[in-house]
């Protein structure tokens, strides 16, 4: 297995690559760090002056040897200089060439406003990575933490999606720890109240939530560890900071609906709980249309996770 | 870094590292765009409006005639720049050239040149982007008072600083402009100048013109009724309308069909260029006359400007406003075009050990050059900062200053292509021709030009007035801060010597097509 890390030499290229060191590390997966460089066009400008590329792939490869280095030993590592005009472009076909099952990058942005919000390049892959996605939260370079701890696998409201499943029995078993499913429910509260029911409302959320936890479950491998939680709050990063969460913990969410088959797509749930969550996320693209065919749509409007 | 390996050890190196598409892809730049990006290089709305005051000044209706003169060298040493570019293409260009040809000495001051030379475009880009905003600011608003903000020396000065700091800013993330925005920049000034042209042309016709001039062929002779020093100021200035335009030349490595197109994009740009040039010339002198007076070029108030002082007469208020608008769009972007040639030019110089390595740092997130393009704004501002408070024009003087910049870094890139080259220079006539005639007859015209505006620039009648112990401040522009990178080239060589060792950038010699490269060179 092979995970894609696509790195800059910035505090939060140093997130993804320490994040794809302990997935690798978890799995057992090699890795391939990347830098993408834009190609220089040529600019209009009074002097001429060419021969860019060079200066700056002989950077990179700088800046990759000293990414290798921080890579412990037993991780077989190879680097990767290529050019394209978006990273975020370059990272997905360079996963595609080199067959990687996984690209791990950091979330965060790194200049002083993007710190706390996605970076340019998240969001890009975020709308057409057609693999599955992992983003590291700011300062998980500061984590000790060497392996993934707990997999939460973050069930939606729609029906189940096999891909997200399988992938978090995957990460679940070669962290030897049990599976954690969980359904977030959002209760609005005023405007509930103002609808006049209260309880009614969270129950039938609730009834719900444990339709769907039961329905993953039953498609589980038999006998395989699992604890299942429901949790509401007011918000849904409300509810996912409900949750308890210890350091290498990781969570695993599905594409939103209004994704495109193959492609990734965060649905605002998601992108909502990235915003609070300290742990790294995987995303995972919506799978083909043809194996999904139980999607009525009138889902199209909503976008679980 | 030696950026002569020969093409193919360049591609197994590139596919060892994992290198896919690189730069231009091979089709991406036709005859008509090759042709646009050459324009656009020049910026002709902001060239014709920084040098027609200057050229003027020196010659009066000579003008068409130093257009021409100033166009033969920068002609012949365009062939220069494509050699030595098909050959050993480097992002430092003429310094590293020279530096092989001439040795570390040579190529350092080469290198200054060329840095000092885009110092200087950048702080004139952003004065004449600064005139030009309050003009059509003014114009728009109909409030005349705006648009003498711009004389206001406080004013100029902080508005001209808040513009190179968003250039620099702009530039120092690596946002670039899109070849599209060129685009459209440069159809929008070539209209607005051939509408300018045609419409100042019409009213001469029409006995409508203030001066109404009679054409006269004599225009185009440039061995006729001129001094000599009179000549040298001129060509300085033509010299610099025509910077840039080799570009579309070397533009030519990357485009469709590489044995063709260079040749045609680069014919019809300077075609192109020449001829608006030429056609804006004569229809401005035919319409406003050489006079000192109202709206002669020769007077004192419009040398600066000639635009800002000719859009309204000519073209009325509402179109003469778009005028304005075209040569702001131009000056603007062209000084954030800018900005990237010049912090590239350093980035080289720090990478051989010529400048301090921190020229040489990439900023890892942005991956452009920002600390070099940051030394480049701020050195801009400081340039912008003293030139103002010191000259009477300080579009004038700049423009004088730039000429003689050029014409020595050029000069000796074109003696370094012939040199360079030396062992293969009579293998073919196509060598014969471009490698030695052409680049040995543009450097040495450039060279007269260099060596005779030293005398002229002591004069301070010879540009805006502006002088120093009775001599001109152009003299000090050019040769002083040139006599001051030597004195920055000796620091270097006793606190770093690897460069002038020759231990990071060796001297070198073609000796076949790509095959000196083979050579192991010191790095």
């Amino acid at each position: 297995m092979r995970l894609l890390v696509g790195y800059l030499a910035t505090p939060s290229g140093e997130d993804g690559l320490d994040l794809g060191i302990r997935l690798a590390r978890t799995v057992g997966a090699q890795l391939d760090i990347v830098i993408v460089l834009p190609p220089d066009r040529v600019l209009p400008g009074m002097v001429p002056i060419g021969g860019y590329e060079e200066i700056l792939s002989e950077q990179a490869d700088v800046w990759l040897a000293r990414a290798a280095a921080r890579v412990p030993e037993g991780i077989t590592t190879t680097t990767h200089v290529c050019f394209n005009e978006s990273f975020a472009q370059g990272l997905i076909s360079e996963a595609q060439r080199l067959e990687a099952e996984l690209i791990v990058v950091g979330a965060a942005g790194d200049g002083l406003v993007g710190r706390h919000t996605i970076g340019s390049v998240t969001g890009e892959l975020l709308h057409s990575s057609t693999v599955p996605l992992a983003l590291a939260p700011r300062g998980l370079r500061d984590s000790t933490v060497e392996q993934v701890r707990e997999v939460t696998l973050a069930i939606g409201t729609g029906p189940g999606d096999g891909l997200a499943l399988d992938t978090s029995v995957l990460a679940s078993r070669a962290a030897g720890t049990s599976l954690r499913l969980v359904s977030l429910v959002a209760l609005d509260p005023i405007f509930d109240s103002m609808r006049g029911g209260d309880d009614s409302i969270r129950d039938r959320a609730h009834t719900h939530a444990k339709l769907m936890l039961d329905a993953a479950k039953a498609v589980l491998p038999e006998e395989f560890p699992v604890t299942s939680t429901i949790t509401d709050g007011a918000t849904i990063e409300d509810a996912v900071n409900k949750l308890e969460w210890h350091d290498g913990d990781m969570i695993v969410v599905g594409s939103s609906r209004l994704a495109p088959p193959r492609r990734l797509f965060l649905g605002s749930t998601a992108a909502k709980m990235l915003r609070v969550l300290e742990v790294p996320m995987i995303v995972i693209p919506r799978p083909d249309i043809d194996s999904d065919t139980a999607e009525p749509d009138a889902q199209e409007g909503g976008s679980q996770p | 870094m030696t950026g002569d390996r020969p093409t193919t050890e360049l591609a197994a190196a590139e596919e060892a590292g994992g290198l896919k598409s690189k730069g231009l892809a091979a089709g991406k730049v036709g005859t008509f765009s090759g042709a646009i990006l050459g324009i656009s290089c020049v910026a002709p709305g902001y060239t014709l409006t920084a040098s027609i005051g200057l050229i003027v000044a020196a010659v009066g209706l000579k003008m068409p005639a130093i257009f021409i003169a100033g166009f033969v060298p920068m002609f012949l040493t365009a062939y220069a720049y494509r050699e030595l570019n098909s050959r050993a293409p480097d992002c430092g260009a003429s310094f590293t050239w020279s530096t092989k040809a001439f040795g570390p000495y040579i190529g350092w001051m080469c290198g200054w040149g060329m840095v000092i030379a885009t110092i200087i475009v950048l702080s004139n880009l952003a004065a004449i982007a600064v005139e030009f905003f309050y003009l059509f600011i003014g114009r728009v608003v109909n409030n005349p008072n705006i648009a003498e903000l711009a004389n206001n020396t406080v004013i100029n000065i902080a508005t001209t600083l808040v513009f190179i700091a968003l250039a620099t800013m702009i530039a120092s993330r690596g946002i670039t402009t899109s070849e599209r925005v060129q685009y459209v920049l440069v159809g929008f000034q070539m209209i607005v100048l051939l509408a300018f042209a045609v419409t100042a042309l019409v009213k001469v016709g029409l006995g409508d013109a203030p001066a109404g001039l009679r054409f006269d062929l004599e225009w185009f002779n440039p061995f006729t009724g001129l001094a000599l020093g009179a000549f040298v100021i001129g060509v300085t200035g033509s010299i610099f309308a025509f910077w840039g335009w080799d570009t579309c030349l070397t533009l030519g490595e990357e485009s469709k069909d590489p044995t063709r197109t260079p040749g045609r994009a680069g014919l019809l740009c300077v075609v192109s260029i020449l001829l608006t040039y030429l056609l804006v010339a004569v229809a401005v002198m035919m319409y406003a006359g050489v006079g000192a007076e109202g709206l002669g070029l020769g007077n004192e108030e419009n040398a600066e400007n000639v635009f800002g002082a000719l859009a309204t007469p000519v073209l009325g208020g509402w179109v003469g406003q778009l005028l304005f608008l075209a040569v702001l769009a131009s000056a603007a972007a062209s000084l954030q075009t800018t900005f990237l040639p010049a912090a590239r030019a350093m980035l080289a110089m720090g990478a051989y050990g010529a400048f301090p390595a921190k020229f040489a740092s990439i900023n890892p997130r942005f991956l452009v050059p920002t600390f070099a393009t940051i030394v480049a704004g701020v050195v801009t501002a400081a340039f912008y900062i003293v030139v103002s408070l010191l000259s009477e024009a300080v579009l004038l003087d700049t423009i004088a200053a730039l000429g003689i910049m050029i014409s020595w870094y050029y000069g000796i890139t074109a003696f370094a292509c012939v040199w360079y080259f030396r062992r293969e220079l009579f293998t073919s006539a196509h060598n014969a021709v471009f490698k030695f005639l052409f680049p040995l007859l543009g450097g040495i015209i450039l060279a007269a030009v260099f060596v005779i505006s030293i005398r002229e620039s002591m004069n301070p009648a010879n540009a805006s007035g502006g002088a120093i112990g009775g001599i001109g401040l152009v003299f000090y522009l050019g040769f002083g801060v040139l006599g001051f990178g030597a004195v920055l080239m000796m620091v270097m060589r006793f606190t770093r010597p690897d460069y002038f060792l020759g231990r990071t950038l060796a001297r070198d010699v073609s000796t076949s097509a790509g095959a000196h490269a083979l050579e192991p060179t010191q790095s």
